[in-house]
């Protein structure tokens, strides 16, 4: 505690208003939102005359929204898959091997948390019209991957370089095989590190607009793209309906987080 | 013993090709094609620089994204600092509270926020028609498309980035250091000013940075709540190339984008490793 009690006088005060502000700042939006996708308003009058479900239901009725949820998990299970192994085996060779360039590899595998997400997708969007690979499941995978991967890399690396390996030395004694060492050891002792990057991973696909936006076609929308799409034309409270929804998942996601992580606490 | 945990040494690079290989075809090679077609399209030469620079409506853009990434580093700054203080001062389980909605902001969906926003800003929105009844305005006034939108919109999306670090900076300051002005009189905005300030100095720099950095680039928040007169780099990018196929143009700006964002990144680093220190 930098000013303990008693400290402070009017200061003390002023820096309590300031934060009592800067937290209502932080949760208007969410809260607004959610009151706005139970208004009856199509005009986005607020307060609303009065309250109805009725944006959910359109919400529900509409198939594109299903679908493009649908395309929206499918598409982040395989980018948090393939990012996990593809970033996890790096982050293996990264604090493991004793090679040359290992610093030059490391810059190299977060380079594309430092780019532009916009030039990558404008990069990639030449890329694949000329290889037809625009509106595939392939494509979108791919632009994915590649924001996903740094996530892996740093997430596994951390808790590889916290890993004792005297452990996997203590089971090569004992005669276990390599594969028998990864599996029943090591994988276990870096699970931590190896959810962290899942998380990660999947966020990084869930939510991502820009590479998205270039890469979907009429049939293929992504649950972003598809919020994008109708906000460009008008401010429909469904979009609000959709909101409400994703901030109650991620809501969802740090309430099991939270609880995962005080359970793990006490030992 | 040299079997066993010599074998466990890899001497070579192998796990790492898979991701090597992908981040090569699917990441450097378009990227490089990109960048490449700033000097090539429609011929060789500097001509797409010459035109960027030369005209008034693409210098105007280029002055226009650092303007609103300087802004917006300043105002989360001065949005973020004492609350990074004030969760540092708190109780634990205040603390955690205060965290946790700050986490659950910076995981709502991008798009979703931004659309509150939107909305709130508007003309007939809800902190316009506030402040009328209130008193303080009888115009409402233009929130929305234009600079200021697009600052408080971004804003709102940087300050997590600014906490978090800051938060980091401000506990490992010792308290001991301001108990001591304490005793010695100072009055809490002397403390601040001669004692957690300059120490919490490269924290700042660091954060600031790095908000900087991000802002450069950002295309879905200021082409939603931007007009078209405060356009950003990222949004002309996308527009010469979708709109107007102009390519060349488009690839010089994404040079600039990305030589601007890997020099302040360079120089960022430097200052995290001083800090460190």
């Amino acid at each position: 505690m930098i000013l303990t009690r008693g400290q402070g006088g009017l200061f003390r005060y002023v820096l309590y208003g300031h934060a009592a502000l800067a937290m209502a700042f932080l949760l208007l939006p969410i809260v607004f939102i959610a009151l706005l996708s139970l208004g009856s308003s199509r005009w986005l009058a607020f307060p609303p005359p009065e309250w109805t479900l009725k944006w959910y239901q359109e919400l529900a009725g509409d198939p594109r929204w299903a679908e493009s949820l649908w395309l929206s998990l499918r598409l982040a299970l395989c980018v948090t898959i393939l990012s996990v192994l593809l970033g996890g085996a790096a982050a293996f060779a990264l604090t493991r091997g004793r090679f040359r360039g290992r610093r030059l590899l490391k810059a190299f595998f977060v380079s594309p948390m430092i780019v532009p997400v916009v030039i990558v997708a404008i990069a990639l969007y030449s890329f694949s019209l000329k290889l037809g690979l625009n509106g595939t499941f392939i494509g979108f995978v791919a632009g994915h991957l590649i924001i996903a991967v740094p996530f892996s890399v740093i997430c596994v690396g951390n808790s590889l370089r916290a890993f004792d390996i005297a452990l996997e030395q203590a089971a090569a004694i004992c005669g276990a095989s390599r594969l028998q060492t990864l599996r029943r050891v090591t994988i276990p002792v870096i699970a931590p590190g190896l959810m962290a990057a899942a998380i990660f991973s999947f966020l990084a696909s869930w939510d991502e607009v820009v590479i998205s936006i270039f890469m979907a076609s009429p049939q293929l929308q992504t649950l972003p793209v598809r919020m994008w799409t109708s906000l460009r034309m008008d401010l429909s409270p469904v979009i609000a309906a959709v909101s409400t929804l994703l901030v109650l998942a991620s809501m969802l996601l740090m309430l099991v987080l939270g609880l995962l992580l005080i359970r793990r606490a006490p030992k | 013993m040299k079997t066993a945990a010599a074998s466990r040494t890899l001497h070579e690079a192998k796990p790492a090709w898979p991701a090597i290989a992908f981040l090569l075809v699917c990441f450097v090679l378009p990227v490089g094609a990109l960048l490449l077609r700033s000097v090539t399209d429609p011929q060789w030469g500097l001509q797409n620089f010459a035109e960027l620079l030369a005209t008034g409506t693409y210098a105007r853009v280029l002055f226009n994204t650092f303007l609103v990434a300087a802004t917006v580093t300043l105002a989360s700054l001065i949005v973020g600092y004492p609350l990074a203080w004030l969760i540092v001062m708190l109780p634990r389980r205040w603390q955690q509270l205060l965290l946790a909605i700050l986490l659950m902001s910076m995981w709502t969906s991008l798009l979703a926020r931004t659309y509150a926003w939107l909305v709130l800003l508007q003309k007939t929105g809800v902190i316009n028609r506030l402040l009328m009844f209130l008193g303080v305005i009888d115009q409402p006034l233009a929130l929305v498309n234009n600079l200021v939108g697009v600052v408080i919109g971004m804003t709102y999306i940087m300050l997590p980035f600014v906490v978090l670090p800051l938060r980091a900076t401000l506990s490992s300051i010792d308290p001991a250091l301001m108990h001591a002005g304490a005793i010695c009189g100072a009055s809490s905005f002397r403390l601040f000013r001669s004692v957690l300030l300059p120490l919490s100095l490269p924290g700042i720099g660091a954060a600031g940075l790095m908000v900087f950095v991000m802002s450069l680039g950002y295309y879905i928040t200021p082409a939603l709540l931007g007009g078209t007169s405060n356009m950003m780099l990222a949004e002309l990018i996308t527009q010469t190339v979708q709109s107007f196929l102009n390519w060349g143009l488009g690839a010089a700006a994404a040079v600039i984008l990305l030589a601007a964002t890997l020099l302040l990144y360079a120089v960022h680093m430097r200052y995290l490793d001083e800090a460190e220190r």
